[in-house]
Order: structure tokens, then sequence, then C-alpha cells
């Protein structure tokens, strides 16, 4: 790096740092009010527990279906999207229409659902669906144009129709990645789904924003210990599923 | 069996890989096409299969016209052709015989084979194919789980199943063990003389070409050099493929 770029730089960083009123001697003087709220959250309040159990529940049913779905909206989306298989004609426009969705949050998805088909996991679903089968698409798109050409060119030279080429010569490399991009985006779903509640599209989230409203603190945080444990119960089962696809 | 007239190619974007390539090969030759590498060897055999798109001349392969055909016309003289290359090209997640299999597409019903049903004599006759190539014991081994040399066996089987008139070889040894090169164009050699099939081999080793070929063509920058068999070859006509050193 050159001197004159670590200048500017540090000017960027210190502009953030003002223009964000990013200020440490407020972060210590707000250090009591956590420790106090964390001390009103102890001991977590278990008679809340079946509640959250049920709300978690839901969470990992949005983000299933959700997921399930776009893996499938997204497999034609992925190949339109990607540049040794689609025309140019189809492929930009594709790619451009992805970028413009994927550029919008779940949650803000879910606002818009819940607006349309009104309150409940329902919406969720749907927004879970709007944003993965966008960035599944992206992703698949991706792997299509990673291709190993040589495989193709064989299936080609046997006098395979395009449909047989894409089926013999281009999915088998493709699969497995497709799977592992799907139980990495289910991760990062269940993560969004938590949240989803906040806006009335159901799930966990809905219980914890409720009892924060209550200022029942105890009752939130056996919320919250339930979606720590959801969280990294599905990590570990998915990122055990990957390995085996490798 | 094979007939190239004018034969001109043009990479983008104005690189010329072939200038104007006249040949015509008989039914049951043993075609070795030698020359350095970027000389033309390659562009010239994916030709013949339209897996490189020509910008001028006329190519027929076993009477049918591989120039100018409409896409169902090149895909059924594709299945007239085998074609085995450097790198071997299988599917490295499927199995040797489902990598045999691939070789009935042309000829099988297109919708079922998509959901990977075949008829039983195709699945038969992969599994023969398999067998000529002395691999039947490791039908059901991943592809990738093969070392170099049973690889290219079995995409030469996988070129078999197609039952061709003819089988482009490109550089089918470059990538092996030299110690393997031998085993490779044997079983080539057998399927020519046995099977009656016209080979087209790509090859930059000097001594396996005049030890297999009944007929040499020499390529340079895109030219014919050479045309003859193996015995009129001189070291004149080496200098004239490869220039100045025999062994580049």
């Amino acid at each position: 790096m050159k001197p004159g770029h670590f200048f500017v730089a540090l000017l960027v960083l210190a502009w953030l740092v003002w223009d964000t009123g990013a200020d440490p001697v407020r972060l210590t003087r707000g250090l009591p009010w956590i420790v106090d709220f964390v001390r009103r959250m102890m001991p977590p309040d278990l008679s809340v527990l079946p509640a959250a159990l049920v709300g978690a529940l839901k969470t990992v049913e949005i983000a299933l279906l959700g997921t399930a779905v776009a893996a499938v909206l997204a497999l034609p989306l992925g190949f339109l999207s990607a540049r040794n298989v689609a025309p140019g004609a189809v492929f930009y426009p594709a790619r451009a229409v992805l970028n413009f969705f994927r550029s919008v949050d779940t949650l803000v998805y879910a606002l818009v659902f819940v607006a349309a088909v009104g309150l409940g996991p329902f919406p969720g679903v749907l927004a879970v669906v709007a944003y993965t089968t966008t960035s599944l698409a992206k992703l698949y798109g991706e792997a299509v144009e990673g291709v190993d050409p040589g495989p193709v060119d064989a299936i080609t030279a046997t006098g395979a129709t395009r449909l047989q080429v894409l089926r013999f010569g281009v999915i088998p490399q493709v699969l497995p990645l497709f799977l592992s991009y799907v139980l990495y985006r289910l991760e990062t779903n269940i993560r969004a789904a938590t949240v989803l509640g906040f806006v009335g599209a159901g799930g966990i989230g809905f219980y914890l924003q409720t009892y924060l409203r209550m200022i029942d603190y105890r009752a939130a945080s056996t919320v919250l210990l339930v979606t720590v444990a959801m969280v990294m119960v599905v990590d570990a089962i998915s990122s055990r599923l990957r390995d085996r696809l490798v | 069996m094979i007939e190239v007239a004018g034969l001109r190619v043009v990479l983008p974007p104005s690189t010329v890989a072939l200038h104007g390539i006249d040949l015509s090969i008989g039914r049951g030759e043993f075609v070795v096409v030698l020359g350095r590498s970027g000389a033309g060897k390659t562009t010239f055999l994916r030709c013949l299969n339209r897996l490189v798109e020509p910008t001028a001349g006329t190519i027929r392969v076993a009477g049918r016209a591989v120039t100018g055909a409409g896409a169902a016309a090149v895909r059924e003289v594709r299945r007239q052709i085998g074609m085995v290359f450097q790198q071997f090209n299988l599917v490295r997640r499927a199995s040797a015989i489902d990598n045999v299999l691939a070789g009935r597409l042309g000829y099988v019903p297109p919708v079922p084979s998509v959901f990977g049903s075949f008829p039983p004599a195709d699945r038969e006759l992969a599994r023969a194919c398999l067998d000529q190539v002395g691999l039947g014991h490791l039908a059901q081994r991943r592809a990738d789980t093969l070392s170099g040399g049973e690889q290219q066996r079995v995409a030469i089987a996988r070129a078999l199943a197609q039952r061709p008139a003819v089988i482009l070889a490109d550089e089918p040894t470059a990538s092996l063990d030299p110690a393997l090169t031998g085993s490779i164009m044997d079983i080539l050699k057998a399927i020519n003389v046995d099977q009656g099939l016209t080979l087209v081999v790509s090859q930059h080793q000097l001594e396996t070409a005049l030890a297999y070929a009944t007929r040499i063509v020499g390529f340079r920058q895109g030219r014919v050099a050479f045309d003859g068999p193996p015995a009129s070859v001189t070291p004149t006509v080496v200098r004239a493929i490869y220039g100045e050193s025999p062994d580049a």
C-alpha cells in the first residue's frame, strides 16, 4: 500500500467515526446499563420454555420450507444466468434481475408480504423464498460457469441433445455444489428467520419481541437461549451434511 | 470415409488455425496426425465432429455432410464419430459403466435417458465395450478413483459404445505415464485391425506415430506439410513438420 492510499483510508475512517457518532466514552458510560440488562435477564424464566420451543419450531419450519422452494425455483434461473449455458440475450437480463432482487434483504420482503397476505408464518416463508431464490440462482449460475468443459465436450461428441449434455455433462459436476449452497443458505435462513417475527412474519422472533415489549427480560432470555440452541443444532447438522458432499 | 476440402478455421479474434486443408481418408486407415503444439492438430480433429465450427470448407464423414448440417443432422453424424481426449473427459463422479453408457446417448430415447433409464440392449452393449478394454471388473468404480490409464480405457469404451465408423483420438497418451503409451495405442490399433474402424489419432511422439500408423499426416502452422506412409518419413520430412529440432 502506498502512503497516499493509507492516508486517504485514515481520513475516510475518521470521517466515518465522526459521522456515525462512534464514541468510546459513551460506550463506557453505557456499560453499567448493559450489565443491568443482563442481570435483569437472570435467571431465565423457564415457564415460557414451551412457548419458546413452539416458536423455534415455527422458525425452523419457515426456513426449511422457504429454502426448499427456493432451491427448486432457483434452478432454471441459475442456468439462465450462466454465461456458458445461456445465450447473451438471456444471460444479461437474467443477471440484472437477480442482482436487483438480491439487493433487498429477507426482512424487507417480510414487511411487503405481511402487508400482502397478513400476519403469521406464511409471509415469512414467502420472504425467505423471495430472497433465497435469487441468491441461490446467482450461486448456481457461478457453479455452472465453473464446470470443466472437458466432459461437456465428450458428451456433446456422442451426438447427445442439449438437454442430455446438460444432464450428463453439467449436472453431475454442479449437483454437489448446488446441495452445499442450499445447506449453507438454510443455515443463514434460520438466522434470518429468527427476526422475521419482529415484523409479524411468524416464528420465535415474535416471542422475543413480545417479552421485550412487556419488559419481561427473564422470559426474553429463555427465548434467546432457545434461539442460540436452535441455530447451533441446525448449523451442526447442516455442516455435517455438507462435509459428506465433497 | 472422411472427405475434407478447403477447410479453413479462423479462431476469434483473428488467429488462422487452419489454412485450407484438403484431405481424404479411406475406410480402415490408421492415420496419425503429427505436428508441434499449435500446428492445428486439435482444431482439425475437433472440426471433424463440429466441436469447432469451421470458417470455410466442407467435411463429409461416413457419407454424411458435417458442414452445413442442421443441429439434428450434426447429432446424427456425431454418433458415427467416437472421440477420445487427452484429458479423458470422463464424468468424474459417475461410475465407469455409466460413463460408457453415455456413448449411447445419441441412440437412446432422449427423455427417458434424462431420468437415467436406458434400454437393456444399450446397457449390455456398454458392458461389452467395457469388457473389450479389459475393465469389466471395474464397472461400478467411480471414474475419479481409476488410474489415468484406466480412465483413458473407459473413455475408449465410451467411444466404442457409439458403434462408430470413425474414432478420433486427440493426443490420447499425452497425459499418461510414458510406459502406458503402448497399451493405449495397442487398444486403438486392435480396434482398427479387428473391427475395421477408421482411426485418426494425433500424437506428438514421432516413434509412437511411426510404429502404429498406416499413414502419417504432418501439420505445420495450419497446413499439411507431409502426407504419406510411415516408411517415407525421412529426416527431411521430420524437419519439414517440426522445423529444426524434432524433439520440440
